[in-house]
């Protein structure tokens, strides 16, 4: 995606810029399933005006002392996108190339996630321009810390909900709870998801993404009329969420491809994933693993044949430049946006099935709002539960959408996009306009 | 609040047909068995709390008018007050107080953690547009807004209110404390924190509890006949419900009169004949009895009032055939007539019991909106079966441990719980 730092002025001259036919980024490929769904919905045009702009974006400036004296001031922000259905809900992203395009298509993301899956939340999403591989962890820490405190009255368990995301892990989520909680002068644990379980942490959070998908890909495999067992498998990204679906699917699925961001490995016979991502959690990436596989780029890996593409890395990974040659007949995606809107219309004629993001990765979402049940409960549930519930839900939303796109015979990103529009605009509806 | 001046009803209340008096017997003479002393019964006897608001609103011709609305809060010594609100013309305070400590003792019965309150707008909802009523309810909501919330005070649904009144509540209330509040009243549509298995939840109550009062009695459900008065929201459903259980639903009655087959009516089918057809009159197979007071004569094992009330009375009570009486209704039955079918032996659930239901399930939403999690309709609807068949075993105890019919049984019950906790909580200065 085209990376754009504009200045405070121009960021906010438009709350949400119309995306251009031939951009290819996250922001566009968000609002091309919004539009997509909302025209075939018919949806009531002053409902659409609210839906496609955020209800509110916030800047603020995180002001930190570096260690070696001195101060480093930081941007962050906040983008609340709709809170018809509930309070919002999104990730905290620490990042260097932090662009408030990818937070509005995030938060709306999540408003649409969070319909899908009937969970009660509006979406949203936020971060700090920061890269936290290039700070010490206490510069980290101060930045987080401060972060929250800027946006403490906008931010609570009915009110705003982080969660976590890229470089975000226990220890940052940890933070966040205990700077909102002293403020509170009590433990203000609904506030943030993805916490140590010590915390208010739930069980199954770690792996939650990959179990979810895996529950999907079954009923996905069996309505592509794929064998349910020793499908041929390619994951893209290596790293927590591709690992962890490779590991999952071990056993029932044969693994012939994985790549990180310096390239794939390929055997079409199998591949041996548990030394490789052994190699991988030692060394950090893919570089000078050995071991039966062809060594590829990760283009090439695209091209390879494989009844199941999952890709687990990067937004717009498939774009209408390589999206012709794309050889697997199902994409399950992993990711936010790994296919571009005009590589999904590529993909549609060609007959390959695509299962979108906000379906296929809806375990992460599902077993977050759970921390925030648990919490608001003060009881924890067994991991057993957390499964059993998890796959319930997706189950249901999986119905839903199936149901939808044979009915109105459209793609399956449409069918999501159009269930999770439509209950939002019932929430708005139901509620008014309040002055 | 000095508004509450008088214990006793006002004069023009002191007749046979006002429920409200009934309720006020009730409660005596259950307070008499209690031995309940004077100071206790004058705390529960009046509402702790009337709010009256003026509630200015342009209407649609950019005129401005002024509505009357209230709310009171009879009781908070179990929980948070429970109660529904009201848009008619003929809204008044008595009314409203008399509503507002039938749900404390409601609540009581069937042992949910809430004290009654009721509500009401002096209003005609017939003459006013979507808009006015929005702008009514957001103005009223907004003006009692000091004494709600999901500790204080949880409005619901009730005459001439529905989901859409609950989902601006909701979001008028949930945009002045800046947050999503969704637990703040119940009955609310499904996509903003509803529950499931509401709308049958009443009628559902009525089946339990027609279920559970015939075990005693021991009559089988193939060989029960039943009569329902009425076809809606409880009668209806409940019929529907009993008719799945296998019971005989032999009648049914709307506004204009009733149908009656003696073999059983097909009650699904009765209702999709309503549905279509407005009214039940010519349902194939059925006879057409006209009135609305034959129906109750006839020759059955259970009658359900579920219209409105004062059906039964002391003009009509002796001809009454049935071995059971399930109120559905809110005072269907007059005090003196449920002095006479006592005697006769006639069994005759009470409506503080029988039809609990729809307020339990309320809980439920409560529940389930402070939790952030939904429950499956199967969940709700065992859950619902498990406080009805233990509150009929508790009114039923009750009733034999003081040899009382099941009505004063269950203010019995209603009553000792709550002046327990007053005593318990004793008085805060």
């Amino acid at each position: 995606m085209v990376i754009t730092q504009p200045t405070f002025g121009a960021e906010f001259d438009d709350l949400a810029p119309v995306a251009r036919a031939t951009d290819e980024n996250l922001f566009a490929t968000m609002m091309a399933s919004f539009d997509a769904a909302a025209a075939r919905l018919g949806l009531d045009p002053s409902l659409y005006a609210i839906l496609r702009k955020p209800d509110r974006e916030i800047h603020v400036a995180v002001p930190t002392p570096l260690d070696g004296g001195g101060l480093s001031v930081f941007d962050g922000f906040r983008v609340q996108h709709n809170a018809g259905k509930g309070p919002y809900f999104g990730p905290l992203r620490l990042s260097g190339t932090l662009t408030v395009d990818e937070l509005r298509a995030l938060a709306a993301w999540m408003t649409w996630k969070c319909a899908l899956l009937d969970i009660p939340f509006g979406g949203s999403a936020g971060g700090i321009r920061i890269d936290p591989g290039e700070r010490s962890e206490t510069e980290v820490e101060r930045a987080v810390r401060r972060y929250v405190s800027c946006l403490l009255s906008d931010i609570g368990q009915d009110h705003d909900v982080f969660s976590s995301d890229m470089a975000t892990d226990e220890r940052v989520m940890a933070w966040v709870m205990d700077t909102v909680s002293m403020h509170s002068r009590f433990t203000e644990n609904a506030v943030v998801c993805g916490k140590p379980i010590e915390l208010g942490g739930t069980q199954g959070h770690s792996d939650a993404v990959a179990q979810g998908l895996r529950t999907i890909l079954t009923r996905a495999l069996e309505l592509a009329g794929l064998p349910e067992r020793g499908a041929e498998v390619m994951i893209q990204g290596a790293g927590s969420r591709g690992g962890n679906v490779a590991r999952l699917l071990d056993g029932e699925h044969k693994i012939v491809g994985l790549s990180d961001v310096h390239g794939a490995l390929y055997n079409a016979k199998g591949l041996a994933h548990g030394p490789i991502l052994d190699w991988r959690e030692r060394h950090g990436d893919l570089r000078g693993c050995t071991g039966d596989f062809e060594r590829i780029t990760n283009e090439e890996m695209l091209g390879r044949p494989c009844d199941v593409f999952i890709p687990c890395a990067v937004d717009t990974t498939v774009n209408q430049k390589n999206a012709p040659s794309l050889a697997a007949r199902l994409v399950v995606e992993g990711a936010h946006g790994p296919v571009s809107a005009n590589a999904d219309k590529i993909l549609e004629k060609r007959g390959v099935r695509v299962v979108p993001d906000i379906l296929a990765t809806g375990g992460g979402a599902i077993v977050n709002y759970f921390e925030w049940v648990q919490n608001r409960a003060g009881y924890a549930w067994s991991l057993d539960r957390v499964h059993k519930r998890m796959a319930r839900m997706l189950d249901s939303a999986w119905s839903e959408v199936t149901t939808i796109a044979g009915e109105q015979s459209v793609p399956l990103r449409t069918a999501a996009h159009m269930l999770a529009v439509r209950r939002v605009a019932q929430a708005d509806r139901v509620r008014g306009l309040y002055a | 609040m000095s508004k509450v001046s008088s214990v006793a009803p006002p004069q023009s209340l002191q007749d046979e047909f006002n429920p409200f008096l009934s309720m006020a017997k009730g409660f005596d003479t259950a307070a008499d068995h209690l031995g309940l002393d004077e100071g206790v019964r004058e705390v529960l006897r009046r509402p702790d709390r009337e709010m009256t608001v003026a509630i200015p609103v342009v209407m649609d011709d950019g005129s401005m008018r002024v509505f009357t609305g209230y709310r009171v809060q009879h009781n908070f010594s179990r929980g948070p007050c429970k109660g529904g609100i009201r848009y008619a013309p003929d809204v008044n305070l008595d009314e409203i107080r008399a509503l507002a400590a039938w749900m404390t003792w409601k609540c009581a019965v069937v042992d949910i953690p809430f004290g009654g309150a009721k509500g009401g707008v002096i209003c005609d909802p017939r003459q006013l547009s979507q808009g006015e009523l929005e702008r009514i309810t957001r103005r009223y909501t907004a003006a009692i807004m000091d004494i709600l919330g999901p500790d204080r005070d949880v409005p619901a649904p009730d005459v001439n209110t529905n989901e859409q009144t609950m989902a601006w509540i909701m979001d008028t209330y949930s945009m002045h404390v800046r947050r999503t509040t969704t637990a703040i009243v119940t009955g609310k549509p499904l996509s903003i924190g509803g529950s499931r298995g509401r709308t049958e939840a009443t009628g559902r109550g009525v089946m339990l509890i027609c279920r559970e009062a015939l075990k005693k009695i021991g009559l089988r459900p193939e060989k029960t006949r039943v009569v329902v008065q009425g076809s809606g929201n409880v009668g209806g459903i409940g019929a529907m419900l009993l008719h799945r259980e296998g019971y005989r639903v032999i009648s049914l009655s709307d506004m204009y009169g009733s149908i009656v087959d003696e073999k059983g009516l097909d009650v699904p089918a009765v209702l999709a004949h309503l549905k279509k057809n407005k009214k039940l009159e010519g349902f194939p197979g059925a006879r057409t009895l006209a009135g609305l007071t034959e129906q109750l004569e006839l020759d059955c094992d259970v009658l359900v009032p579920a219209a409105v009330e004062n059906q039964i009375t002391s003009k009509n009570a002796d001809k009454i055939q049935a071995k059971l009486i399930v109120e559905g209704a809110n005072g269907p039955t007059t005090f003196a007539a449920s002095e006479m079918l006592d005697r006769r032996g006639v069994v005759v659930v009470p409506d503080i019991l029988a039809n609990a239901g729809g307020v339990t399930v309320s809980y439920f939403e409560w529940v389930q909106d402070r939790m952030g999690y939904f429950w499956t309709e199967e969940r709700v609807n065992s859950t619902l079966e498990q406080i009805m068949v233990k509150s009929f075993q508790d009114v039923d105890a009750v009733a034999h441990q003081y040899k009382v019919s099941l009505r004063i049984a269950a203010y019995i019950l209603a009553i000792d719980r709550v002046a327990a906790v007053h005593r318990m909580r004793g008085i805060f200065a």
